[in-house]
């Protein structure tokens, strides 16, 4: 009797204990909810609904001035295989997105660890690097679309040293590595107060201690300095990866895809033009979701390796 | 993790701080999930008293300063005033891409000028002219789209004349403007010889300016044979690949690689390629009429002469197109006041006096002349015109028209890019040819 009056007790306890439990779950989800809600909503109507809207248009053939659309299925994805404005493009934008993570992150690396000191002439020369991140894309396209020019200071000063002149712009093997060296020159100022944060962050004891134990100035920065940047080594990397993917802005202002047809139209370029010039907003569309695809991919691979990378250090 | 205790009255989970923000965000968030006020709109909404404001979409050039729209606008409005304008501007030339995007994102100006309705969708979205409304227009049917026109038919442009500095034909020997394809390249030949660049022709993030040698060159090669050679492609009986049209091509191909035409300079967009003819960077510069304007403001007018891009046995002919006015909103919230501001703004003596002036406009208006103080370049170049109309040798441009006869949407840029390879080099005329059929294909 006794035992089946404990049992009850136990159990009658267990159970007011689950309750109790369930209720601060659902008190806790809720709090998630009102917290979490406004967030979600803005990113369920900007980022997912827009992809989910971007792959239902892919399957059709719309096109707003042309009705009626229809229903293609996979027709759209079929046919960028066999299209040569996108590859071309696809290739273009791989080049792109090589010189634009390569350079501004070693660039910015020796800038970093030059300017790695302390005084007001550091700093100038800090603010020095970091104006062009600031500025708007459009202006500093038209700024070296002049500079640039067949007549322009490029070429003159080039010209006084007897070097015939280049046309970085309108020469179709070259206004691509032109259109990269501009936009690594924006971006190098970003790397370069990234690592500038990472060095900083680098405990002094551990340069001491390295020194201490004989370590010369290069055997401290690759044993010591180099992977504790390894975070900034990661945030430079994805963002200058997701810069060069998305390049809209400085092709439309300098080249507008050429010289000639697509030499240097990227991937975001080609599906504009098709979505609003030649408003093919179904195939563009196609075009958007392989885009997101290959950059999604593309940033999870190199997230993951240099997170790896950060662990392992 | 840190819980509050539970208390009976909070079940429901919401604190009041965060009511408000949650409120606020959803709002935001199901606004900007609508669909936009897409309906057509009827025009009389506003109260007759106030002034009904319209959005008028206008591109800016050198020729074309702020301050020439701002007058033709008021011009207008003072005569006006219960109609109000909110200027709008293109953020470069391509008026048709700009209004295209701003169509999509429900905010399609009530005005627009020049900008191409057979891109954008011209049955649904353009007010379609009543003959009546046209009867003050030389070619009432102009740029017309199975019957219907859309954008005024208010003035003529011609394009390409081949503008050219008379100084430097003198410094290379050369006696008078070419009359043959011959005479073309024998001048050519002469100018490169005393180390002058023979033509000006540019690109750049415009690209529009590479276009105008292979206008010129259809002109002769393919249009003159067959005016309705476009229609005929829209039809599908003719094709860029067919000997005329690759001739047209490799004539301007065999330019540049003798290097009458400077590949580098395919990098200037319009406003530094006029600059560069105007600075004497070239002898010949194959432009629209319209340079006429900004040739007449340089210190160089006297020095610029014009011709027709000649033909091979040096019949007289001259491309050009009739067309490029103003167009309505068909589903304007103030259609009505649209159409009168449009029609208004077009037939302004004042305005039509200065579009001659400011951008060489030749107005299509019956009984319009233009006025008598304009400058050396637009005389030669309205008198070319003149001459040409009276001696019936006219065609139409090829990728500047901008009716049921012009190229179909998205096929501009790419005659554009083919055009560009064919000049610097990447692309035969063959080639050049078959891209452009192919992405002719791709975008039917």
């Amino acid at each position: 009797m006794t035992t089946d009056v404990g049992t009850r007790r136990r159990r009658a306890a267990a159970i007011t204990a689950t309750a109790r439990r369930r209720r601060l779950i659902w008190r806790d989800l809720g709090h998630f909810g009102v917290f979490a809600a406004p967030g979600m909503l803005v990113y369920l109507c900007f980022v997912l609904a827009p992809i989910v809207v971007s792959f239902g248009y892919s399957l059709t053939s719309y096109n707003p001035f042309n009705p009626p659309t229809t229903f293609v299925g996979g027709r759209n994805y079929a046919l960028l295989l066999r299209d040569e404005e996108f590859l071309t493009a696809l290739r273009v934008t791989v080049i792109l997105t090589v010189i634009l993570v390569v350079v501004p992150n070693v660039a910015g690396l020796a800038v970093a660890v030059l300017l790695d000191r302390k005084g007001w002439f550091y700093n100038a020369w800090r603010a020095t690097f970091f104006v062009p991140v600031v500025l708007s894309s459009v202006v500093v396209s038209v700024v070296w679309t002049r500079l640039l020019a067949d007549d322009g200071v490029v070429n003159q000063v080039l010209g006084w040293a007897g070097v015939p002149k280049v046309g970085w712009l309108s020469d179709p093997d070259l206004a691509l590595y032109s259109l990269a060296a501009i936009m690594a020159w924006q971006m190098l100022g970003f790397c370069v107060v990234v690592y500038l944060a990472g060095l900083q962050a680098v405990p002094h004891e551990l340069q001491e201690a390295a020194s201490i134990d004989g370590a010369g100035p290069v055997a401290r920065f690759r044993r010591v300095t180099w992977p504790l940047l390894a975070p900034a080594l990661t945030i430079n990397t994805v963002v200058l990866l997701i810069t060069a993917f998305k390049a809209y802005d400085h092709i439309q202002v300098i080249t507008n895809g050429g010289p000639g047809s697509g030499s240097t139209a990227t991937i975001a370029f080609v599906i504009l033009h098709t979505g609003f010039t030649a408003n093919r907003q179904g195939y563009a569309s196609a075009m958007a979701v392989v885009m997101l695809v290959i950059i999604a991919t593309a940033s999870a691979i190199t997230l993951r390796l240099l997170q790896r990378r950060e662990v392992r250090l | 993790m840190h819980t509050d205790p539970p208390t009976k009255n909070r079940r429901l989970s919401v604190p009041p701080a965060a009511a408000v923000p949650l409120a606020a965000a959803v709002a935001i968030a199901l606004s900007s999930c609508s669909v936009a006020d897409t309906a057509p709109r009827k025009s009389g909404g506003a109260p007759a008293a106030a002034p009904q404001e319209i959005s008028f979409l206008t591109f800016e050039t050198p020729n074309l300063p702020p301050e020439y729209w701002d007058a033709a606008i008021e011009r207008v409005t003072d005569k006006h005033p219960e109609i109000k304008v909110k200027k709008l501007v293109t953020p470069t030339v391509d008026r048709t891409g700009y209004a295209k995007q701003l169509l999509a994102s429900g905010q399609f100006p009530d005005v627009m000028l020049a900008v191409k309705p057979t891109d954008i969708g011209a049955a649904q979205n353009l007010y379609a002219w009543r003959p009546d409304e046209l009867k003050d227009f030389i070619v009432p049917d102009g740029g017309a789209i199975d019957g219907k026109v859309y954008q005024l038919p208010a003035n003529t442009q011609t394009i390409p004349n081949v503008y050219y500095r008379k100084s430097m034909f003198e410094k290379a020997g050369i006696a008078a403007p070419p009359k043959t394809y011959a005479d073309l390249l024998d001048a050519a030949a002469k100018l490169k010889a005393k180390g002058i660049t023979p033509f000006v022709v540019g690109g750049g993030k415009d690209a529009f300016p590479s276009v105008l040698p292979l206008t010129a060159t259809v002109a002769t090669e393919v249009y003159k044979k067959n005016p309705n050679w476009m229609l005929d492609r829209r039809a599908g009986k003719t094709k860029f690949a067919d000997p005329d049209f690759v001739k047209a091509l490799s004539l301007v191909g065999d330019l540049a690689g003798k290097g009458y035409i400077d590949k580098s300079m395919v990098s200037l967009d319009y406003a530094a390629t006029e600059q560069a003819f105007l600075k004497g960077k070239g002898a010949m510069y194959p432009m629209g009429s319209w340079f006429a304007a900004a040739g007449d403001k340089s210190d160089i007018k006297d020095d610029v002469g014009v011709f027709a891009w000649p033909t091979a046995d040096g019949a007289p002919l001259l491309p050009g197109y009739t067309g490029g006015g103003l167009e309505v909103n068909a589903n304007s919230r103030h259609l009505d006041a649209a159409k009168k501001f449009t029609l208004a703004f077009q037939l302004d003596k004042a305005n039509l006096d200065n579009s001659v002036k400011s951008d060489a406009l030749f107005p299509a208006i019956k009984g319009y002349t233009p006025p008598a103080d304009t400058g050396p370049v637009f005389k030669a170049t309205y008198a070319l015109w003149t001459e040409h109309v009276q001696g019936n040798a006219t065609v139409k441009a090829f990728s500047w028209e901008t009716g049921g006869d012009a190229l179909i949407a998205g096929m501009t840029e790419k005659v554009y890019a083919a055009v560009q390879d064919v000049i610097i080099g990447m692309k035969s005329a063959q080639d050049a040819a078959a891209y452009l059929d192919a992405e002719w294909e791709k975008a039917s």
